[in-house]
């Protein structure tokens, strides 16, 4: 309970100002029943200001503050301590919202300030009724799970694996890796991305403080910040990977042997039922793809498995169960990278009508030496090597139908399959580009696009409008805008650069996070300037492609970026929580637990007494503030300290 | 208890072309429809529904689409109109004053004159949605008895059947397969080709008819190198370009064009066993007698 | 301040450009200005490999604003309505439509109609269709029009005074 209050109005420069009149309403701070100083200031949240309320405390001996200013989002935090340096305790403090919900939602001086006065009086009216609050600590388990196992995720828990903290690595797919290890050369310097890939790989895989779960998915998080409660559900194989040497007979035995689409040659290769993804996996194992194998499917292979009759280590097992594992972790860092467009949704590309017509990621596979066709660069329909080749920039990205966004790596990537093109077949074969814009933003990337400038490379500023499939060829016509002039390509092969998007279960998958998504689909930064691997929840990073498409370097900075914030966390033995959670009057509990149903981060349980009758009781450590219980609460046993009934009620009179 | 009746009745838009030129489509389509129990009514006072003339003046179409739609209203009849051209203005129409109500005032000001009034209680289908969607391609194949002998027949599906897509078209504009789909029901095949979404260039012979004629040519030009035995279209439009100006446009393109085109209406008629007669095929100016139904 | 282009010595004339976005808005719901150029519209314009028209180069003539030279030009005229730029453009732009705005602003402003359209509209004043029964041969060289044939009565306006006095009306109403 507050009598001696102080009131700080910021002009926030003229962000508020100029709408809301500060002298008017300094004056009628006053007024006020419960406030003995006003004060105003033009940047309340600056070293001047700060030192304003400070001062203020001390020579009033302030037992309360209200500060008139924008919104809590910004600078609650800030204020808080600045109160507390002052000596009034942090939730003593009120703060009216005079910017984002008044001079900046309105335009007349006199309404502005009409409804500031309105806002003002209801934030004394709560003020006068505040308690302080004591933050608790929460104890924080030091370890920390990454989901993804390509580049970003591999990044980030190196990292906090060598600051000293156990990972856990989890991995849908069999093996490490991601999209980098189905590249075969990394722009602009032409690494071969295996080979700067793999160390990586090889590293996680022998770190004492990295545990890797391989095959495995996320079935439920639960907790919060410090203390999440993770299940995993590691993925039967169906191979022993203790017994597994990775020696790859069972491979090239299996009845089903080069019949199955292989996902990791985007659709071009083909694999078999148990298969090893690309050769230099991690872990080096075999796995039995469950959909496919006719021993899972039918229960029975030909007149026996062929795989099992291979298996010199015999290890082998059909009766391998998936099994569920609970991890615990302060902190989870998220790099679940990126999935592409299927380019059908531009059905006039011809991507249905012709095998010739493919994805920059099918020619990366074709490119590379361990792909369907070990590395020559092969014509799908017949087998030949092409003499001309031609790319189409920007299939689904910048486009208003599809994904309005730039897919960032679209532009090297063709460059530099020019570069890789024309070393395996030769200066002769031709090469067109059909771009709209050439994006060689980054560092060295402008003066890569200076090189193939300088490698005969028909660049065409336009875009075509379809591709036609003729018996012989491919057909497209393209206007090109420098020379405005109609050009009619006849191409042996024709490439589409799709646009980048979020991994096809995003959706799913970030409720399990109870993370957010943008409006693209992709997981949602907290801010996308000075935050951009936090996430809305409190001890959830993301990095790399999940949360915006992006070239590697951009990745790994990020991946480091989210370890070292969620480092900031399990480097703390324990955590201060805050004190504005849900409390219940076990009096006027019934027991209903319509509260339990309610709560999002599952934080309240149901305690039984010893009359048979029960009560609702809030784990504080959980509770994340978010009052929805409080609301659905029917008897008003359940309380949020800070935004308790009886303070709220007097606010909202006031107000109006 | 009554029967459920059976037939389904659509106020016939005919627009311009048709009545007073494309005499096969009519004749075929009334021919076909009753036996797919489909009623056709005709309604007096029906104008053009301006499409072709939108580029004098766009409000003129507006209006004069709106006063179509009208009369059909006026006796509660969905109205299907075969030609593409007029189901697209129709449809454009009903698209633009049914989201904006202060256009559907001011055209509603001009039908006044006429006692109109434009409501959007009707349906505008087109031939592919009847045949297709509507009627079905189960009954479709119930009515075949002499199945068209695998004739490999390319299909013209031209511009205002399936653009722009945003409106809602009878079928997909990338890759429509309806047609294909018929086709298949009544013995025929059907093939990609790379021309298959190119335009007939009808709307040209307002002011360039030369040009119309290239484009026509270059089309039947390629449908006859790829080894089609036929040609099918659904709108009056197109076929007046690829059949009745075959062979003036074979002249500007210097080329000898030989190929049998025909509506589709037509040929779902000579699988259903109906006389030539009856479906106008001596009308077509292309040589149709080329192709024959299965030797009974 | 003017904007003033030293080809044509045209000025941008900024009115008739919010007046085609207007209704272009009306009719469709989109405008004109996002266009970035890409040219797909032009790549697969079924005019331009016959008769040069550039659907790009209208959207962007249009939004710098020199009308005057688009409705003083022919190749206005030589757009066949196929859709395909509208169907296909990646920001909604609809070349299309700004021709038809453009056309229709020609013959508003007293340019000629050319070809066969006045021949047209004047066959819808008079008898509502744009154009009479017409005579066909058959394949037996016979010729035969619709009285021939074995179909009702052509459908046509019922009071052809009251039809032409809304037409007339229309003819000067704007969008």
């Amino acid at each position: 309970m507050s009598n001696k209050i102080g009131v700080f109005v910021c002009h926030c420069g003229i962000n508020i100002s100029s709408t809301v009149d500060i002298k008017k309403l300094v004056e009628y701070a006053k007024k006020l029943d419960g406030v003995i100083v006003s004060k105003e200031y033009k940047y309340m949240c600056s070293d001047v200001g700060a030192n304003l309320i400070k001062d203020t405390i001390k020579k009033n001996k302030l037992d309360g503050v209200v500060i008139a200013c924008c919104s809590p989002r910004m600078h609650e935090h800030t204020f808080q301590g600045v109160v507390e340096d002052g000596g009034v305790n942090a939730f003593n403090l009120e703060i009216a919202n005079i910017r984002e919900q008044c001079s900046w939602a309105h335009e007349n001086k006199e309404d502005a300030t009409t409804k500031a006065k309105a806002l003002l009086r209801g934030a004394v009216a709560k003020a006068k009724l505040l308690e302080p609050l004591q933050t608790s600590t929460i104890k924080v388990t030091p370890k920390a799970v990454v989901v993804g196992g390509g580049i970003s995720g591999i990044q980030s828990a190196l990292d906090l694996a060598e600051e000293g903290h156990k990972v856990y690595l989890i991995e849908k797919t069999p093996s490490l890796g991601g999209r980098m290890a189905q590249l075969d050369k990394t722009f602009p310097t032409l690494d071969c991305s295996g080979c700067i890939l793999t160390p990586k790989m090889m590293e996680i895989a022998n770190h004492p403080n990295i545990e890797l779960l391989t095959y495995s998915e996320i079935k439920n998080v639960e907790g919060s910040i410090g203390n999440y409660t993770i299940k995993v559900n590691k993925k039967a194989r169906f191979v022993d990977i203790d017994k597994c040497t990775g020696c790859g007979d069972c491979v090239t035995a299996c009845r089903l042997k080069d019949r199955i689409t292989s996902e990791f040659d985007e659709g071009i290769g083909k694999r078999s039922a148990i298969y090893m993804p690309f050769p230099q996996a991690v872990p080096l194992k075999c796995t039995i793809d469950k959909d496919t194998c006719l021993m899972l499917t039918r229960g029975k292979c030909g007149t026996g498995p062929l795989c099992v009759d291979a298996c010199e280590a015999n290890a082998i097992n059909f009766k391998q169960k998936d099994e569920e594992i609970e991890l615990k972790a302060g902190a989870i860092v998220v790099a679940t990278g990126y999935d592409l467009i299927n380019p059908d949704s531009l059905y006039e590309y011809g991507y249905n009508n012709s095998k010739d017509v493919i994805t920059t990621m099918q020619m990366e596979r074709l490119i590379n030496s361990s792909g369907p066709t070990k590395g020559e660069i092969l014509k799908p329909s017949d087998g030949k090597k092409p003499k001309s080749i031609t790319y189409i920039l920007c299939v689904g990205s910048r486009d208003e139908t599809e994904c309005t966004w730039c897919c960032r790596i679209g532009c090297m990537s063709a460059l530099k399959h020019v570069y890789l093109l024309k070393e395996k077949l030769g200066d002769e074969v031709e090469i067109n580009i059909c771009y709209t814009d050439i994006r060689s933003f980054g560092k060295g990337y402008e003066e890569f696009y200076h090189k193939i400038r300088g490698m005969k490379t028909n660049f065409f500023r336009g875009r075509p409008s379809e591709v036609k499939t003729n018996k012989d060829c491919l057909t497209i016509d393209i206007f090109d805008t420098t020379t405005n002039k109609l050009f009619e390509i006849k191409s042996d092969l024709v490439v589409l650069v799709p646009a980048l998007i979020p991994r096809t279960d995003t959706a799913d998958f970030a409720r399990k996070l109870h993370i957010s998504q943008g409006p693209d689909g992709f997981l949602l930064e907290a801010h996308p300037k000075l935050k951009p691997v936090d996430t809305f929840t409190g001890g959830v990073f993301i990095a790399g492609c999940c949360q915006a498409p992006k070239d590697i370097q951009d990745s790994v900075a990020q991946a480091s970026g989210a370890a070292a914030r969620a480092a900031n966390i399990l480097s703390k033995k324990e955590l201060e929580a805050e004190p504005l959670v849900s409390y219940v009057d076990e009096d006027l509990c019934s027991g209903c637990a319509t509260c339990i149903s309610i709560c999002p981060y599952s934080a309240i349980e149901l305690i039984k007494e010893e009359n048979g009758k029960s009560h609702a009781k809030v784990n504080e450590a959980l509770c994340m503030g978010c009052g929805s219980c409080v609301g659905a609460c029917p008897s008003g046993a359940m309380q949020q300290k800070g935004f308790k009934d009886k303070q709220l009620i007097p606010m909202i009179d006031e107000t109006i | 208890m009554k029967a459920e009746k059976k037939e389904k009745k659509y106020a016939l838009y005919p627009g311009c072309i048709m009545p007073t030129e494309q005499y096969a489509y009519e004749l075929s389509l009334r021919e076909i429809l009753p036996k797919l129990d489909i009623k056709i009514i005709d309604l007096e006072g029906f104008s053009c529904c301006s499409e072709p003339i939108k580029s004098v003046n766009q409000m003129l179409t507006l209006a004069l689409s709106a006063r179509n739609i009208a009369i059909a209203e006026k006796e509660k009849l969905d109205i299907f109109a075969p030609c593409p051209m007029c189901h697209l203005a129709l449809s454009d129409c009903k698209k633009v004053l049914d989201s904006n109500p202060e256009m559907k005032e001011k055209v509603n000001n001009y039908l006044k004159e006429e006692g109109l009034k434009y409501t959007g209680n009707s349906d505008i289908i087109s031939i592919l949605d009847l045949l297709h969607d509507i009627i079905g391609i189960e009954k479709i194949k119930k009515q075949v008895k002499k199945p068209l002998n695998e004739i490999k027949i390319a299909t013209h599906y031209g511009c205002h059947l399936i653009r722009p897509s945003e409106l809602g078209r009878p079928d997909d504009s990338e890759n429509p397969q309806k047609i294909e789909n018929i086709l298949k029901a009544i013995g025929a095949k059907t093939e990609y080709y790379p021309e298959k979404l190119d335009c007939c260039g009808a709307l040209l012979s307002a002011n360039l008819p030369d040009s119309a004629l290239t484009k026509t040519g270059q089309k039947l030009k390629s449908v006859q190198e790829l080894g089609f035995d036929a040609f099918v279209d659904t709108c009056p439009w197109c076929h007046r370009q690829y059949d009745a100006r075959q062979e003036k446009a074979g002249s500007i393109i210097a080329a000898k064009l030989q190929v049998p085109v025909f509506y589709l209406t037509q040929l779902l008629g000579i699988s259903f066993g109906i006389s030539e007669e009856k479906l106008g095929l001596n009308l077509n100016q292309s040589p149709t007698e080329t192709i024959k139904g299965e030797k009974p | 301040m003017t904007i003033t282009d030293l080809t044509s010595m045209g000025k941008s004339q900024t009115e008739i450009r919010k007046e085609i976005n207007e209704r272009l808005k009306k009719l469709q719901n989109e405008i004109s200005d996002y266009c970035y150029q890409c040219a797909k519209c032009t790549s697969g314009c079924e005019a331009h490999k016959l008769l040069e028209l550039e659907p790009h180069k209208i959207v962007a003539l249009t939004k710098r604003g020199l009308i005057d030279e688009m409705i003083n030009s022919d190749v206005i005229w030589t757009c066949m309505s196929c859709f395909k730029c509208r169907e296909r453009c990646p920001q909604k732009v609809a070349p299309v439509e700004i021709l038809f705005a453009l056309k229709n602003m020609a013959v508003a402003s007293g340019k000629q109609i050319p070809g066969n359209y006045t021949a047209m509209l004047q066959s819808v004043l008079s008898i509502g269709l744009l154009q009479d029964i017409k005579n066909v041969t058959t394949k037996n060289n016979k010729s035969i029009n619709r009285n021939d044939l074995n179909l009702p009565e052509i459908s046509k306006p019922t009071d052809p005074t009251k039809f032409q006095t809304i037409l007339s009306k229309l003819a000067v109403e704007k969008i």
